[in-house]
């Protein structure tokens, strides 16, 4: 411990963008009156915290997984399933769905370790896709309902509310804590371990790093947030089924957000999905109407142009303007008084 | 006995159509090192081209494999003018995100035109449906698929290995920096190889459709497919492919007749045993699963 906090790297500015997590998620909520907008604001918090989970492993450590649909259905199923036929409350149910989250990590890390880029995206798409069909296979064995409805019966224990300003603030809570843990790794030696392998595994391990032992640390604490999230998914919808909560298209949406705002950055994941969600819901209710689908054509071009003119996300846009504009006034100054 | 047999053809029927759905990806990855995430849905753009052929002018798509061929060339040099030129030299993710922001447009491009239905044709006339060899019964139109994907497996062999144009394209999927050396133009063999792998997935589709349904999202079946294939074939190797089509089908068939229930996730167990244990493939070249353009 001592260890990983002698190497902290603060900043000035930690404390505040802190605050204004703090305000977003604990005040905010009692602000906004309409449900439609809350609505929003609860979905932009419980993916910007599963987006901020999945850049632990693919941002900060590089290891582009396109299977954490896993994560999040186990999750999901973990805890209904445990509220429904044994009467856990999901609060207990939320943590066993992360640690078995954490176990088919470990089992899984063993094969998918091996490969890289596209290789590692590959086979973890054909990971996520696998453990859906297992799970729709299984029913036939255990008597499972296709889609799986948790009472409508509000309570804290229950993990289930009345008002959506709690669920904001729940999982306003849940985007803290992860954003919490991936700021002290990303400031710690494991943060810079973590981006030697991104930036070259054979380098990493030259200079000493046990890169297989922080790559699996990275996924665990991926797998264990991103399955809480699931857990979360399904107490504010109430109503999970093996095609929506194991479903490719979170396993595209999670890297898609961190990739918006900034891939491998604290912020990048959050400022994704704040960018993300509430753009496909414009679409959707500008082009919606006129026929099904257009609003996700126009996603996927905005996707394609996006990722083409900013493949670092706003972050690395933002920064390269920054950085013209002070080696521009550094060169000036130079010229001026040169030293 | 007798059911080993035919299960052995069934697959090897399959695989063929299998071996000819992913010869475009692998295509694509041996030259350009992309991996295109929106092939699914170019094979399903080409089983729709296939449905409205015959739908609309009754054109069977076995004859008007041609005019497919051709539109689809077209249409993947397209894709790479107006597309993945401007990710070539860059970073995989990047590569990875504009084929995937692409499968979304595309595949929501068909359920605004062509809706969610399951559609199919009927090529065989009544009656001519399935073929009788020695007490089996073959499906018509999967033989006249498998003919369809050798035909063309082995003109796509015979024409990188014995035209000018051919060995360009397998020189640049060799050696970049020694092509353009030679005096090769690598754009203009990347627009020639995006033209011909989408050209080949657009005939597959054309193929396909009669024996299978499309539909806007198929193409996130077939591409996992076409990944399992190319991956246990080789990657960058035309013969690998067909290896490793046939290879899928015959162990599909298989699994499908020993655990139906598991038969749907068998291939992506497969992709990654086959990823961990040999990630070259068969036939492949050894560590060309960590070649890139650079």
């Amino acid at each position: 411990m001592s260890r990983f906090l002698g190497y902290f790297d603060w900043k000035r500015t930690d404390g505040l963008w802190f605050a204004v997590l703090l305000a977003a998620a604990f005040a905010l909520p009692h602000f906004i009156e309409n449900d439609y907008y809350i609505n929003v604001l609860v979905l932009v918090f419980l993916y910007a915290g599963m987006a901020s989970a999945w850049n632990i492993i693919g941002g900060m450590a590089g290891q582009f997984s396109l299977g954490h649909t896993a994560f999040v259905g186990i999750g999901a199923y973990t805890s209904t399933l445990l509220f429904n036929y044994v009467g856990v409350s999901p609060w207990l149910g939320m943590i066993a769905g992360g640690l078995l989250s954490m176990l088919m990590a470990a089992l899984i890390a063993y094969p998918v370790f091996r490969m890289r880029g596209v290789f590692f995206a590959m086979a973890t798409l054909a990971f996520g896709e696998t453990v859906r069909i297992l799970l729709m296979a299984s029913r036939k064995y255990v008597d499972m309902p296709y889609g799986l409805s948790i009472n409508y019966d509000p309570g804290f224990i229950r993990m289930v509310f009345e008002d959506r300003s709690s669920y904001a603030m729940l999982t306003g809570a849940f985007l803290i804590i992860v954003t919490i843990f991936a700021f002290g790794l990303s400031r710690s030696y494991i943060g810079s371990y973590l981006r030697a392998i991104r930036d070259s595994e054979e380098a990493a391990v030259a200079s000493g790093i046990p890169m297989r032992k922080y790559k699996m640390i990275a996924f665990l604490i991926s797998a264990f947030f991103t399955s809480i999230g699931g857990t979360l998914l399904a107490q504010y919808i109430l109503y999970i089924e093996p095609s929506s909560v194991f479903s490719t298209a979170i396993s595209i949406d999670l890297p898609l957000m961190a990739l918006l705002g900034g891939i491998g950055t604290i912020a990048g994941p959050v400022i994704g999905a704040v960018i993300a969600l509430p753009l496909r819901d414009i679409l959707l209710e500008t082009f919606g109407q006129s026929a099904p689908g257009l609003h996700l054509v126009i996603y996927g071009i905005a996707l394609i142009v996006i990722v083409i003119v900013l493949p670092h996300g706003l972050l690395g846009g933002v920064k390269s303007i920054r950085e013209r504009f002070v080696s521009r006034s550094h060169a000036r100054s130079e010229r001026e008084e040169p030293k | 006995m007798d059911t080993l047999i035919q299960l052995i053809i069934s697959g090897a029927l399959l695989g063929g159509v299998y071996a000819l759905a992913a010869l475009g990806l692998n295509l694509i990855f041996g030259v350009a090192k992309v991996i295109n995430f929106a092939h699914g849905e170019f094979l399903m753009l080409g089983m729709y081209a296939g449905y409205w052929l015959m739908t609309l002018t009754g054109i069977n798509p076995y004859y008007g494999a041609p005019f497919i061929a051709v539109a689809f060339f077209l249409l993947g040099a397209v894709f790479y003018l107006g597309i993945m030129r401007f990710t070539i030299y860059r970073p995989e993710l990047t590569q990875v995100f504009v084929t995937l922001g692409l499968s979304i447009a595309l595949q929501n491009l068909a359920l605004m035109f062509w809706q969610a239905d399951y559609r199919t044709i009927q090529t065989m006339p009544q009656g001519m449906s399935s073929l009788q060899l020695g007490g089996m019964h073959l499906p018509t139109d999967r033989v006249i698929a498998f003919g369809f994907a050798m035909v063309i497996l082995i003109a796509v062999i015979i024409f990188l290995r014995k035209t000018f144009t051919g060995r360009a394209i397998e020189a640049v999927s060799q050696d970049l920096m020694a092509a353009q050396l030679m005096g090769i133009n690598p754009q203009k063999i990347f627009v020639l190889t995006f033209g011909l792998g989408i050209a080949i997935t657009g005939v597959a589709g054309g193929v396909l459709i009669p024996s299978f349904y499309a539909f806007p999202s198929v193409g996130t079946f077939f591409v996992l497919v076409a990944f399992v294939v190319v991956v246990l074939g080789g990657l960058g190797s035309v013969t690998g492919t067909i290896v490793g089509g046939l290879g899928l089908g015959i162990i599909e068939t298989l699994g499908g007749y020993v655990a139906p229930d598991l038969k749907e996730a068998l291939p992506f167990v497969l992709l990654i045993l086959l990823l961990a244990i040999r990630p070259h493939g068969l036939l492949g070249i050894k560590g060309a699963e960590k070649e890139t353009l650079k």
